[in-house]
């Protein structure tokens, strides 16, 4: 695999909080990543430092093998609509796209027309006169129809129904299967992306937790179900991220993949295997990182 | 090259920030003034009339300086723009547009002239100090105070946009303190007399050519500030 982004030793410290702690990985190319992690943990900090947008304080990012800063040819062929993005005061979305079409060089406009359909989108309308629901799809569109090789979507479907964060998610994986790139997501709702991406990265406080693949992810942890005094004989030595308890039942999630002996031990001890969905799985992993090692900014206090 | 031009299209999207407020500005300007010399006229003046109401739009390029930052920067960003791009393209674009304006003075002058100040003896574009040198000159001077006025809002807005309000007011007031200094010296040391004569001296043109010096000057800080500035 080869690998479009490389990161090493990224740190932004802003005056007195570290956003980004740190922090080393690469991004594969062609390939879907979801970007997680809680509000602040540094998703969108890490994304504008890589598209030249913000400034690492140390630490040295690397795209197609350049430093992006100023690099226009490097620059070109990264689209990054920010979740908060503005546009000219007087835009209509038809002017928006029009300006995506001069400077994105892969810009596809009957894909644009197709989406700008799809999400029922006034092109006539003012941004700034546009509702939440609507403006993010503006970005969404820009995002989509570049066909950047690298493509950055910072919660994309901010004020978006339930219908029109579908339309995103098959048009993303369809545009994807035909002209395939690397996609970068960055997401709050990890189930509704669970199927699209095929890479996780977690960053929590400024710190990667996790960068592992999405079909991996899944053997990590198991929830163990079932009286709780044979619940307990399975997990003792294992791991535990998450105990709840009902009654005589508990419900506790452990680390590692299971092998037949151990499926073995718990059908004899009567107990019941459930699958940790990936949100699940995410939040707990990000709640035991957080009381394992007292936190440095009070802010980040879970609960 | 064409990575830039185009960042003077996404600059003219805001069309009625840089065309149409500027000359809506200037037209209302223009018949206020008409109207008022209209009325002196047929209460009996007779001598020459001159107005300072062509400031005004020259005095919006501030705003347009501003609003070609605030505004557009971010979105230039999202455009996978960089930002000598989007400098060089903000700057030709403020070319066009007190070009587009000074052509319109100069014309305007010109018409004034051959009419006789609008067959009133009125005159709004044309004003004798300005105009000493002909109209090319009057030209140049009119193209060099939109460009300054633009390049002034420009580059107070960069600095806010890098370092936040606290320290473009404290620089604006600095910059106020030295002005006021500057006056108090020239006071102290009675050299007012000097300071008329130079100016005078100068003429429109030489004072056109140290604002282009000075709008210079302006620019070159604004990039250097925009080189970092996050949107």
């Amino acid at each position: 695999m080869t690998n479009v982004i490389e990161v090493s030793g990224l740190t932004k410290r802003y005056r007195d909080v570290l956003a980004v702690d740190d922090v080393s990985f690469d991004i594969q190319k062609d390939t879907i990543y979801g970007l997680l992690g809680r509000n602040g943990a540094g998703k969108t900090t890490v994304m504008s430092i890589l598209t030249a947008q913000n400034f690492a304080t140390t630490g040295d990012v690397r795209v197609f093998g350049q430093n992006p800063y100023e690099n226009a040819s490097v620059l070109a062929r990264m689209c990054f609509v920010r979740e908060s993005q503005k546009y000219p005061d007087d835009a209509l979305p038809a002017h928006a796209f029009k300006t995506a079409r001069l400077f994105f060089p892969n810009w596809d406009q009957q894909l644009a027309e197709q989406l700008i359909d799809d999400f029922q989108l006034p092109l006539k309308r003012r941004i700034k006169k546009l509702s939440r629901g609507q403006l993010s799809a503006v970005g969404v569109i820009i995002g989509l129809a570049s066909r950047a090789e690298i493509t950055f979507f910072d919660e994309p479907y901010l004020g978006l129904d339930a219908v029109a964060r579908q339309i995103f998610y098959d048009r993303l994986l369809e545009d994807y299967t035909k002209h395939p790139r690397t996609v970068i997501l960055s997401s709050h709702l990890i189930d509704e992306v669970a199927n699209l991406i095929e890479r996780v990265l977690v960053i929590d406080r400024g710190r990667i937790l996790l960068d592992e693949d999405t079909d991996s992810m899944r053997d990590r942890a198991v929830n163990v179900v079932g009286d709780e005094t044979a619940v307990d004989a399975f997990v003792a030595g294992r791991e535990v991220i998450h105990r709840e308890k009902l009654g005589r039942v508990a419900s506790v999630t452990v680390l590692g993949a299971l092998g037949d002996d151990d499926r073995e031990r718990l059908a004899q001890a009567g107990l019941d295997v459930a699958p940790v969905s990936l949100q699940q799985l995410i939040v707990r992993i990000t709640q035991h990182a957080g009381s394992a090692e007292p936190s440095l900014n009070d802010e980040g206090a879970l609960r | 090259m064409s990575r830039t031009t185009n960042v003077v299209r996404m600059q003219l999207v805001n069309r009625q920030t840089f065309i149409w407020i500027p000359l809506i500005v200037l037209g209302g300007a223009l018949v206020i003034t008409l109207a008022i010399y209209a009325m002196l006229g047929s209460a009996g003046v007779e001598t020459a009339m001159y107005g300072g109401g062509a400031q005004a739009p020259l005095w919006y390029f501030l705003v347009v300086g501003i609003y070609s930052l605030t505004l557009t920067f971010p979105f230039a960003q999202a455009m996978s723009v960089t930002r000598r791009e989007f400098y060089l393209g903000t700057v030709l674009t403020a070319v066009l547009a007190s070009a587009i304006l000074a052509v319109v003075f100069m014309v305007g002058g010109l018409v004034e002239q051959a009419t006789g100040g609008w067959w009133m003896n009125g005159f709004f574009f044309y004003l004798p100090w300005i105009w000493e040198s002909g109209p090319a000159a009057a030209g140049v001077f009119y193209f060099t105070v939109a460009m300054l006025f633009f390049v002034i809002g420009f580059w107070a807005a960069t600095v806010y946009k890098r370092f936040g309000s606290l320290v473009l007011t404290t620089t604006l007031i600095g910059v106020g303190i030295l002005i006021v200094v500057g006056l108090f010296i020239v006071g102290r040391l009675n050299a007012w007399a000097q300071v008329f004569t130079w100016f005078a001296a100068q003429g429109s043109l030489g004072l056109a050519l140290w604002g282009i010096l000075l709008t210079a000057v302006l620019a070159a800080m604004s990039f250097l500030t925009l080189r970092r500035a996050v949107p």
